[in-house]
């Protein structure tokens, strides 16, 4: 039996090569099983009530359950083999499809499947989240930074988890709303998602033009398909690109749709 | 505005992250550099198959020329095709007269099952200018000792299937004047490619 110092808990750059054979990654599943034990008990205390409340709650519980299901499947696919080891030792392009998930659609997700009164504390800046969320993005995506982290079982898991924390700081005031003044008045909300969310085009832009490959991670890994090192970079940053444009305008589209249905409603 | 408690933390986080990926000499993780040779040996000596099955004389072949030697083998998984790979997207920046004054020669360690056609198609997915040489293990070994790299070892598999090849995973760089006079170790990236080779080209 591997001892527990030898197992793989996290997807890792090791720098071997891709050999297509399924792997475990204990870590994933417990973080994933923590996540999935979390969300069904928030659900099951917000069940109570009598029996007229539950029958009105229904439907929009069971939107809540699909979009924390959606969450925890979508969040096991994007850490998992084989999605996992291809981004985080082998191909740009997977990496940044992690990077679309973790930081955009997982945390919406889980957003979206959370009832109960907001956090008020955690929506109090959106600015402040804002401006965290860009700074991690950054950070994170920083050559050096991945390098060095990426060939760490702890740092990976950091990266990882950064994401996930940003996204869900970054979006909460756009799901679940914020006590912010100004914030009800939807246009500072569809503006904030906007310019929120210009840093991660202006990385896409600097994967799509690098003259070089950024990442030695990537750059020297064993070719998992063959793709050359610049066309996975580039394809990294037109993921991104492509990627965000319908997280962004649909969120747009959602918040401005649902203004005009409450102005007819008010007018009536 | 007094910063919270919340944005400080996580002010901190990243700047750790940050600390985490920079370093003081500015190495980068993975990437190497060539390592000189002194004092530099002259043009190597020796005669082996090219793929078109022509005699290839690498001393006649190769005089006056920027050449790049390398030793490995096509069922290689990792060094020899990053390494190639990378010199091939250096060399397609290069303009093409600094480009023609340039020869990547690769010998293979594994004769046994690098037969020709498969040497000329691994290689041509890289560039097709790409020389491609054989001979026999010995010869091979021979050459690579003259150079002072340590020659290839053949590693079975564990099932005794399949069997993976140990060989120096360093470039030699023969410069115009006839002289070795570099190793460049696996883990070079493009942009060190890109920089060193139009210097390498005016070494006489």
């Amino acid at each position: 039996m591997t001892p527990l110092s030898e197992v793989q808990w996290w997807c890792v750059a090791d720098g071997e090569p891709w050999s297509g054979a399924w792997r475990g990654y204990p870590g994933v599943w417990l973080f994933v099983g923590l996540l999935a034990a979390t969300l069904a008990w928030l659900h099951r205390r917000e069940g109570g009530g009598g029996p007229a409340a539950r029958r009105r709650a229904d439907g929009r519980e069971r939107r809540r359950l699909a979009a924390s299901t959606g969450a925890v499947l979508l969040l096991w696919l994007t850490l998992d083999w084989p999605v996992g080891p291809l981004g985080t030792g082998y191909l740009a392009s997977v990496h940044a499809l992690q990077f679309l998930s973790l930081a955009c659609v997982v945390p919406m997700l889980l957003l979206a499947g959370v009832g109960g009164r907001a956090t008020d504390a955690v929506a109090r800046r959106p600015m402040v989240n804002a401006v965290v969320f860009a700074l991690t993005v950054a950070a994170t995506h920083v050559p050096a930074v991945v390098d060095a982290l990426m060939a760490t079982q702890g740092g990976a898991m950091a990266i990882d988890l950064a994401w996930l924390a940003s996204g869900l700081l970054f979006w909460w005031p756009v799901v679940r709303g914020s006590p912010a003044p100004r914030w009800s008045a939807p246009p500072a909300r569809m503006l904030y998602v906007f310019a929120g969310t210009q840093p991660h085009l202006l990385i896409a832009v600097w994967l799509l033009v690098g003259e070089f490959p950024h990442y030695a991670i990537y750059e020297l890994a064993p070719r998992a398909l063959p793709l050359g090192a610049l066309l996975d970079q580039q394809l990294a940053g037109a993921v991104m690109l492509v990627g965000m444009l319908p997280i962004v305008f649909g969120t747009i589209s959602v918040l401005y749709f649902r203004w005009a249905r409450s102005a007819a409603v008010a007018e009536r | 505005m007094p910063i919270s408690r919340r944005a400080l933390t996580t002010l901190v986080g990243l700047a750790a992250l940050l600390a985490a990926g920079c370093r003081g000499d500015g190495a980068e993780r993975g990437a190497a550099r060539a390592l000189p040779i002194a004092p530099a040996r002259p043009r190597p000596v020796f005669s082996l198959t090219a793929t078109d099955g022509t005699e290839f004389a690498f001393h006649e072949r190769t005089r006056g020329r920027l050449t790049l030697l390398f030793f490995g083998y096509a069922s290689c998984p990792d060094v020899c095709p990053v390494h190639l790979a990378n010199i091939a997207a250096a060399l397609d920046r290069l303009p093409p007269l600094d480009r023609e004054r340039i020869d990547v020669v690769f010998v293979t360690t594994d004769p046994e099952r690098d037969t020709p056609e498969r040497i000329r198609g691994w290689l041509d997915a890289f560039d097709s200018t790409f020389v491609g040489l054989r001979g026999a293990a010995a010869d091979v070994a021979a050459i690579q000792m003259g150079l002072g790299l340590r020659p290839a070892v053949a590693e079975p598999s564990e099932d005794g299937a399949w069997y993976a090849v140990a060989h120096a995973a360093q470039v030699l760089v023969v410069t115009p004047d006839d002289s070795v006079r570099a190793l460049y170790p696996a883990g070079v990236r493009q942009r060190t490619w890109a920089a060193d080779l139009p210097q390498l080209l005016e070494v006489r």
